[in-house]
């Protein structure tokens, strides 16, 4: 027998499997690309959160870092004032002492301590020293002890100690 | 009745349920709990951003506020600093008095954090005041220095002699971090 169709050329690739191939292949595209995508992302979260906890560490031990400088800097700015302050007391107490001292009465030596004040001098008279030098002293210092010496013209050599309470020792002993 | 499939049609029926089980397997045993985690660390890596931010700020505030107190204390920062000098101190002050000694005293322990000093000075009677001003300029000097008692003043003529200590501070060696640093 003898067709006279010429016989098709029979291949595998049929177009229900070609039609097969091109969906799933689609799908396993898209399939792998999302699985690509959420592996990036977990490698990137990883990343991140690695970063984000170097990244605070430096900042816990910079923060820690400056907070001890800033109050490095106060203790410095603290005690520098108190000093500061101190010099300005001081230089008032001094002048206080030169003020205090009346023209009748005569200095030789002064010795402001920590917690008081040793005053060697002369005076005409004890009353003068009495009333124009020790009531002045009286007031400010809480002891207070003259001894005096006659002198040959007549007038009298004192050494005089005051002392001052505890509060003000305790100021003088911080410097 | 008898249904004939073309046999490449049961292949093509066989391979697509087969494609579509390892879809679905896939799918649900991984993509599902991956997006579950990513959705979830999403959520986390937000937080710590925030958490980081917050870090950030408070960083920059104390940076600030440490340059602020830095430069308040800019003089008292480099008064501390600074190395004592002798010659210097007496060449700054020789103004206020006729006659300026200073001179190191040995009575200071090692580990202390200032110097002490033994200072003569003398002056005219008349002008106690510059004995004032030297108190002053002693507040505005290049260190820091405190007047420590006693202080001793002698009467001799018309000139007054004065004695005392003065400590001169210093930063403490064991002050590893430099505030001078940048």
């Amino acid at each position: 027998m003898y067709s006279y169709i010429k016989p098709k050329k029979k291949t595998p690739l049929t177009q229900e499997v070609i039609l097969i191939v091109s969906f799933f292949s689609i799908s396993f595209l898209m399939l792998f690309t999302t699985y690509g995508f959420l592996a990036y992302k977990d490698y990137k979260f990883e990343k991140d959160m690695n970063h984000i906890e170097n990244k605070k560490q430096e900042l816990k031990i910079s923060i820690n870092n400056l907070q001890n400088r800033i109050k490095f800097i106060e203790q410095e700015s603290n005690l520098a004032n108190k000093i500061y302050t101190t010099n300005s007391v001081l230089k008032d107490s001094i002048s206080n002492l030169f003020d205090l001292v009346p023209e009748r009465i005569t200095l030789s030596k002064a010795q402001i301590l920590k917690n008081g004040l040793i005053l060697f001098g002369i005076t005409p008279n004890k009353e003068i020293y009495e009333y124009m030098l020790e009531a002045p002293l009286k007031s400010i210092f809480a002891k207070n002890h003259t001894s005096f010496y006659q002198l040959e013209n007549g007038w009298l050599r004192f050494v005089s100690t005051n002392y001052l309470d505890n509060n003000f020792e305790d100021l003088a002993n911080e410097n | 009745m008898k249904i004939n499939f073309p046999r490449h049609i049961i292949y093509s029926i066989i391979f697509a349920i087969s494609l579509i089980i390892f879809a679905v397997w896939f799918s649900t045993a991984k993509l599902i709990p991956m997006g579950k985690e990513y959705r979830k660390n999403k959520i986390e890596l937000k937080k710590q951003r925030a958490d980081l931010k917050r870090y950030e700020d408070y960083h920059d505030e104390t940076l600030k506020m440490y340059n602020e107190t830095r430069s308040k204390n800019r003089h008292i920062i480099e008064a501390f600093d600074t190395k004592f000098d002798i010659e210097q101190f007496k060449k700054d002050n020789k103004k206020y008095f006729i006659n300026l000694a200073v001179t190191k005293s040995d009575k200071f322990k090692k580990e202390d954090w200032y110097e002490i000093y033994d200072v003569n000075t003398t002056s005219k009677i008349k002008s106690p005041v510059n004995f004032y001003d030297f108190l002053d300029a002693l507040n505005k000097s290049k260190w820091i220095i405190g007047i420590t008692f006693p202080i001793n003043f002698t009467k001799d003529g018309e000139l007054i002699h004065s004695n005392f200590k003065m400590k001169v501070y210093k930063k403490k060696s064991s002050d590893i971090n430099s505030t001078t640093d940048k």
